[in-house]
């Protein structure tokens, strides 16, 4: 399995078990161009810190690495990671090359 | 357990300042109010929250009852509608401590893509550590609520344990867990994530 395919397994287990929090009503589509914050975005922001715990939790125990997701660097960036799957991926691979190179 | 003596305030709380941000204000609770709150409370996101006034003249008649040590707020969008109620109870200026209660986004399709629920707890914490000088701010929720504790927890809250059968739901009890936070871990995690969080609703440079 690839690095990319490995961080999207991840985020998509955190939407998973999301989605199991949720009401049938607010559950979202699990997808690689699912949006994550935003106007087009079903999560509000609840939704969100639950995906982000998930994900830098599952993130730092495969690299044995703490990483975080809502640093300054993230927050500053012209695209938002959280834009959607995509994004969030993008981010992730780019924090995991510089603590890990491929 | 032995409860800390009540301290009398050092001044008179008031009313209840209105608190603005970049996103949503946050204005007293009054009487006028009943209606929507009583319809908040009676929604499935207010599930998790405790019983709540059976009628519209009973949530009215709560509204007027509110004791001096609290700041009850309604959460509105900036220049928009109302969207959710907060408030800060048993504010006590002896022994510089309150509770963060009754949160609640009531108007979901309202706020979504903006980062209105983080802003209105940041502007309640600012009140308590900044304006009241409080040290410590704590709450419970019910334990069935886990989205809640976990994002309690990502800003900075601190689980101290859980109260058993605290609260009666629909005719069962059922636990609470305990959380705080205090003013030096407010400074220290709590202000950068909530202003992270913030920045994610903001428009970026291209404007997008």
């Amino acid at each position: 399995m690839s690095r990319r395919d490995e961080v999207l397994e991840i985020i998509l287990e955190a939407l998973e078990s999301l989605n199991q929090e949720l009401d049938e009503t607010e559950r979202v589509e699990i997808g690689p161009a699912t949006p994550l914050f935003g106007p087009d975005a079903k999560l509000d922001s609840l939704s969100l810190v639950s995906v982000i715990v998930d994900v830098e939790t599952a993130l730092t125990i495969r690299w044995d690495a703490p990483i975080s997701l809502t640093d300054d660097r993230a927050m500053s960036r012209e695209i938002s990671p959280f834009d959607d799957v995509g994004t969030l991926t993008d981010y992730i691979l780019e924090l995991l090359q510089e603590i890990s190179p491929a | 357990m032995t409860e800390a003596p009540a301290s009398r305030p050092r001044a008179p709380l008031g009313q209840a300042p209105r608190l603005a941000g970049d996103v949503v204000v946050l204005r007293p609770l009054s009487v006028d109010d009943a209606a929507m709150t009583h319809r908040w409370r009676h929604a499935a996101k207010a599930l998790h929250l405790n019983r709540s006034a059976a009628t519209v003249d009973d949530q009215a008649r709560w509204i007027a009852g509110r004791p001096g040590n609290e700041f009850n707020y309604i959460i509105e969008m900036k220049g928009g509608p109302p969207i959710g109620m907060l408030s800060l109870v048993t504010i006590d200026l002896g022994n510089r401590r309150a509770e963060s209660a009754r949160f609640l986004i009531g108007e979901e399709d309202a706020v979504r893509g903006a980062p209105a629920a983080v802003e209105a707890m940041n502007l309640l914490y600012e009140l308590a550590f900044d304006r009241l000088g409080l040290e410590r701010v704590y709450g419970v929720i019910e334990e069935r609520n886990p989205r809640m504790i976990k994002w309690q927890k990502y800003l900075g809250m601190v689980e101290e344990g859980r109260l058993r059968q605290h609260m009666r739901m629909d005719g069962e009890f059922v636990d609470v867990v305990s959380l705080s936070l205090l003013a030096e871990e407010y400074r220290a995690v709590t202000l950068p994530r909530m202003r992270g969080l913030m920045s994610l609703g903001r428009p970026r440079a291209d404007g997008a």
